[in-house]
């Protein structure tokens, strides 16, 4: 990675639920580690987030979710960023996600879920050292 | 990020040419990257240049220019022209990070195709505007959008950024005590061609209308210019079309009176020639650490020994009659 | 007395020379980690002013002067004066799952009304068939379509539990007059007059663009709804809530404990100038607001210093701003009081939870409200409350006021140097930050450009902040943990009271459900009403009320109402960070 570039990250809230303190602290909490985050806010579509990814290049999409709709609306997103040939963007999550859904996620395409407490520094080191690079 | 192999980068160029917004998108990164094949992309976009008219709108925070440029992007769809959007927010002095946020305000425009919409953060320019972002504004010109808007905070050396990069300057206001005169500190009043007093139901907008077009009027070499003050209401939809009707006029008028191809000339100047510093100040510093005899002149000023002058001569003399640019 | 206190203030001088430097130099310290307070922090006190007695103005010592608590039946939780109001928040599914889930916990004793959830498209204002809400129908809530739905919920509520018998309460806040106008339409169709009727929406909208998201429309309109709201119930139901504001999601969000405080009351005053707007007089409508809580911490003596702080605040406003004539205004009735504050809990060694939980309840006990144990133990583990955390929840509030014999005693905490003088800071606190919003020109102002919103993004960051650099210890999670320290865990036996089959099937079924109303209803007539609710939209001073109440009785669906209004008011467009 030069040195001029930076880690762009997209946080995203998919479906209706409004809790959003997560993400936001996640989103002042990467930009702290130097990263460049863009956050689009409440009621998020699988289709808007998926454009957004693709119009920003972005290298992570973070989705949060607190409402139980993680299911559907997590693989969606992956499932559109294939259809839509954005690949190399690696998908994580957080909020409120039971234990037994995690490895069905991860099969969908998540990398990696983070619980409720999970520090900022975790998720940032997660990202740098697991970001693609071709 | 990614390293490029040439090969790559000629596919990814030929694909935006055909409207692939993933290779736009990637070529935006590598532009912004400063990526080492900045120069050949640039190259192969020159002769698709020139179409996208460029409009900056600037202001400071809370003016609600993000809300202005949704605004006007649904007015100049409705007219079936293409958009391109560069939203910039500052990137933090202590971590290097940003949160870019703007879009936000812009999201009516996510599933538009005629809209593509970037976020850049200013990443250690002293100006408004980061430096990589008249490459991406080609970028988006050589895609074939029709209309750029650069939305960006009007602080530090904006005015000269942003008049570098554009065919139009909108300074947004809001009609709060001391916005106008903060503006003025700013340098925004010599680079505005319009005006928009924003947020236009609030108290106040009345004198804060006519407190700019006075001071417009003080300024000897703009007040022969007709510079519009529009009143606006972007979150209810008012004066939208006004400040539309203004632009189209305007643009007009700077064609009519050769402004138009002058401020483009004059940028292409400034580009050319900065362009050319840029390359011989990274190679003369590249030098003065690689070359055997140029850093030990480095050196003996370092220790004290030289002093900077002699030195700089004895290198400008070694480098302009010796070596190769 | 100022004699007293200078006195006081030269021994205690001496006394930090003589006793408390020694010590520090002992231990290598240069700072105690202990206070002491004396009657020298508290110097212009006033029993009478700034305490009085408990349900008298100002309040400080508690709402009420007498508290009769009697023991709640399992699965509720007691109100107010004792008696058992609305049941556990619940709902889920379908309106056909909810009703069942009621049935089966009649069949358990179960006397309550019911205590609805809504699913998100339902709180923000989508029909569960809107295909951009896949995924969420009937997951933290029941989904409430159309009346049918409510005429289906309702079912297990007949004879001596029709609605003039049971409370409901309703957590709907932007389609809040819709879903109430559904509960009056089926009032009307089961013969019972509206003053009859019991219920509290929680229709505290001005939180939701702050804290909890679902939102529908602009600030201004949505105050154009809760005015209506509070003309409406205040006329025609005399036995309604109007409300149930207050701080608790607002804290959870992020917010500092004096914003809490003073977004609630900025909220507040935003609510009442409305009803004022509309021509009430506050005495007519304010004692018909209710407090959901305000929000809560770990920190003990400052969670009953606030509700203190809250309390008088509170009475201040009423009285002095809005000139409140007659006690019964004055009156801040709120369901839950001090408590640890729902995100303090920790998914880490969860069993710590409950003695956090107890101290919370014992805060509550002894600033005036009742001993609660809140949340059970395993909140955070997110699956639902076992029963054994219910009964340890529950038992825990019967020990402390029983055993411990908390509430014998009203304030016990009244006159103490300390209680009182962190009162009264708590208090300039929220005063300094709701006049920054009343400056701004108040709530709705805050809100629309942001302020809000980012002081509570600010509060979370630097709480995250403290917590990862270790400056907010909180125990088993930032410090104390290794090796060897154990891991305490217990078998859950999770009841189930909502079949989770049932709830992965609830969107389908819903779909279906919502087809054959569409099919059998009068469409001619809905589109009619939908014309005529435009019409009245139009008109700032129309209330939209009974007009709602015609649109339910003929099946409109929520989301047909909401989108008229959607043309009409715009939505709302979210704030940048």
């Amino acid at each position: 990675m030069s040195e001029k570039s930076k880690i762009r990250v997209l946080i995203a809230k998919p479906g209706l639920d409004g809790h959003d303190r997560g993400a936001k602290i996640i989103v002042l909490g990467l930009r702290d580690a130097g990263m460049e985050t863009i956050y689009t806010g409440l009621r998020q579509t699988p289709e808007k987030i998926a454009q957004v990814a693709i119009q920003e290049d972005v290298d992570v999409i973070g989705l949060s979710c607190l409402s139980g709709a993680h299911k559907y609306l997590f693989p969606k997103v992956v499932e559109l960023l294939k259809a839509k040939g954005k690949e190399d963007a690696m998908v994580i999550a957080g909020g409120i996600i039971p234990q037994n859904d995690i490895s069905f996620l991860q099969e969908q395409g998540i990398a990696r879920v983070f619980g409720p407490g999970t520090s900022i520094k975790e998720i940032a080191d997660y990202i740098k050292q697991h970001i693609k690079k071709q | 990020m990614h390293e490029m192999s040439s090969s790559m980068v000629t596919r990814l160029i030929n694909e935006m040419l055909e409207g692939n917004i993933l290779s736009l998108a990637r070529l935006v990164t590598l532009i912004e990257s400063e990526d080492e094949a900045t120069p050949r992309i640039m190259k192969s976009i020159n002769a698709h240049l020139g179409k996208a008219y460029r409009i900056g709108i600037t202001g400071p925070i809370g003016a609600g220019k993000s809300t202005l440029v949704e605004r006007l992007t649904s007015l100049l769809r409705g007219q079936e022209k293409t958009v391109g959007i560069i939203c910039v927010d500052p990137t933090s002095p202590f971590t290097g990070g940003a949160v870019l946020g703007d879009r936000i305000r812009m999201q009516k425009h996510d599933l538009d195709d005629g809209v593509y919409i970037r976020s850049m953060a200013t990443r250690g320019s002293l100006g408004g505007l980061p430096k990589t972002i008249h490459g991406v504004i080609k970028l988006l010109d050589a895609f074939g959008k029709e209309m750029v808007l650069i939305e960006t905070i009007g602080v530090g050396q904006t005015e000269v950024d942003i008049m570098q990069s554009s065919d139009l300057v909108i300074v947004v206001l809001v009609p709060e005590a001391g916005d106008s005169i903060q503006a003025m500190k700013a340098g925004l009043m010599e680079i505005g061609d319009i005006f928009v007093v924003n947020k236009a139901d609030r108290p106040g907008a009345e004198d804060t209308l006519n407190n700019i077009k006075a001071i417009l009027k003080l300024n000897a070499e703009r007040s022969n210019y007709d510079i519009p003050v529009v009143a606006t209401e972007a979150v209810n939809n008012k004066g939208i079309k006004e400040l539309y009707g203004q632009i189209a006029m305007k643009r007009q008028l700077l064609i009519n009176n050769g402004q138009f191809a002058e401020r483009r000339r004059k940028q292409r100047q400034s580009e050319f020639i900065e362009t050319v510093i840029n390359r011989i100040t990274s190679d003369v510093i590249n030098r003065l650490t690689t070359d055997a005899i140029l850093s030990r002149y480095k050196e003996d000023v370092e220790n004290g020994k030289l002093d900077p002058f002699t030195a700089a001569n004895e290198v400008y003399k070694s480098i302009a009659l010796n070596g190769k640019p | 007395m100022s004699e007293e206190i200078e006195k006081i203030k030269g021994e205690r001088k001496k006394w930090e020379e003589k006793v408390i430097k020694p010590s520090l130099d002992r231990f290598g310290l240069k700072e105690s980690p202990n206070r002491f307070y004396c009657p020298a922090d508290l110097e212009n006190f006033d029993f009478l002013t700034d305490v009085g007695f408990p349900g008298q103005y100002p309040f400080t010592a508690g709402t009420y002067a007498v508290i009769p608590y009697r023991p709640a039946l399992r699965g509720s939780m007691p109100g107010g004066s004792g008696l058992v109001r609305a049941a556990t928040y619940s709902g889920y599914g379908t309106a056909e799952d909810t009703r069942d889930y009621y049935m089966q916990m009649q069949k358990l004793g179960q006397r309550g009304g019911p205590n609805l959830a809504f699913d998100l498209p339902s709180q923000c204002g989508y029909d569960s068939s809107n295909p951009m809400v896949r995924g969420e129908v009937g997951k933290t809530g029941v989904a409430v379509d159309t009346l049918r739905d409510f005429e289906i919920i309702y079912e297990p509520f007949q004879g001596d539990l029709n609605l003039d018998r049971i409370a409901s309460n309703y957590t709907i806040n932007a389609p809040a007059n819709i879903i109430l106008a559904m509960y009056f339409a089926l009032a009307e169709k089961r013969g019972i007059s509206f003053d009859k009727l019991r219920a509290t929406p929680q229709n505290d909208i001005l939180k939701e663009f702050v804290a909890r998201g679902t939102y529908i429309f602009p600030p201004g309109p949505s105050m154009r709804m809760v005015r209506d709201s509070i003309v409406f119930i205040t006329k025609y139901c005399p036995s309604m809530n109007i409300n149930q504001l207050g701080g608790y999601h607002i804290r959870q969000a992020g917010a500092t404990r004096a914003q809490d405080l003073a977004f609630s009351m900025a909220n507040l005053i935003a609510y009442i100038k409305e009803g004022i707007r509309a021509g009430l007089d506050v005495d007519e409508f304010v004692p018909r607001f209710t407090v959901n809580s305000f929000g809560g911490s770990m920190e003990f003596f400052k969670e009953i210093a606030f509700q203190r702080a809250a309390r008088r605040m509170w009475a201040k406003i009423l009285k002095e701003r809005f000139g409140a004539k007659k006690e019964r205004t004055l009156l801040l009735r709120a369901g839950l009081h001090a408590n640890m504050g729902n995100e303090n809990c920790t998914v880490q060694r969860p069993l710590n939870n409950i003695t956090r939980a107890v101290v919370g309840a014992i805060a509550s006990a002894l600033s005036g409200g009742m001993p609660i144990v809140y949340p059970p133990y395993d909140e955070a583990l997110g699956l639902g409350w076992s029963m054994e955390a219910s009964q340890l929840a529950q038992d825990g509030a019967r020990i402390l006021q029983y055993e411990a014999k908390l509430t014998e005693v009203l304030d016990p905490l009244a006159g103490s140097y300390h209680i009182e003088s962190l009162t009264n800071e708590i208090e300039s606190a929220a005063w300094d930050d709701l006049n920054k919003i009343e400056a701004m020109g108040g709530a709705v102002v805050a809100i629309e450009n942001g302020y809000m919103q980012r002081e509570i993004a600010k509060g979370a960051y630097e709480r995250q902040k403290r917590i990862e650099n270790g400056e907010d210890l909180i125990v088993g999670v930032n410090c104390f943990v290794g090796e060897d320290e154990l891991e305490v865990m217990t078998t859950r036996l999770v009841p189930h009271p909502y079949d989770p089959e049932k709830r992965e099937k609830a969107e389908e079924k819903q779909i279906q459900n919502l087809m054959v109303v569409n099919s059998i209803r009068d469409n001619h007539a809905v589109s009619k009403l939908l014309n005529d609710l435009r019409v009245k939209a139009k008109d700032e001073n129309e209330n939209l009320i009974p007009t709602f109440i015609e649109c339910a009785k003929a099946y409109v669906t929520l989301q047909e109402m909401c989108d008229v209004l959607r043309d009409i008011f715009g939505e709302y467009q979210p704030i940048a960070l």
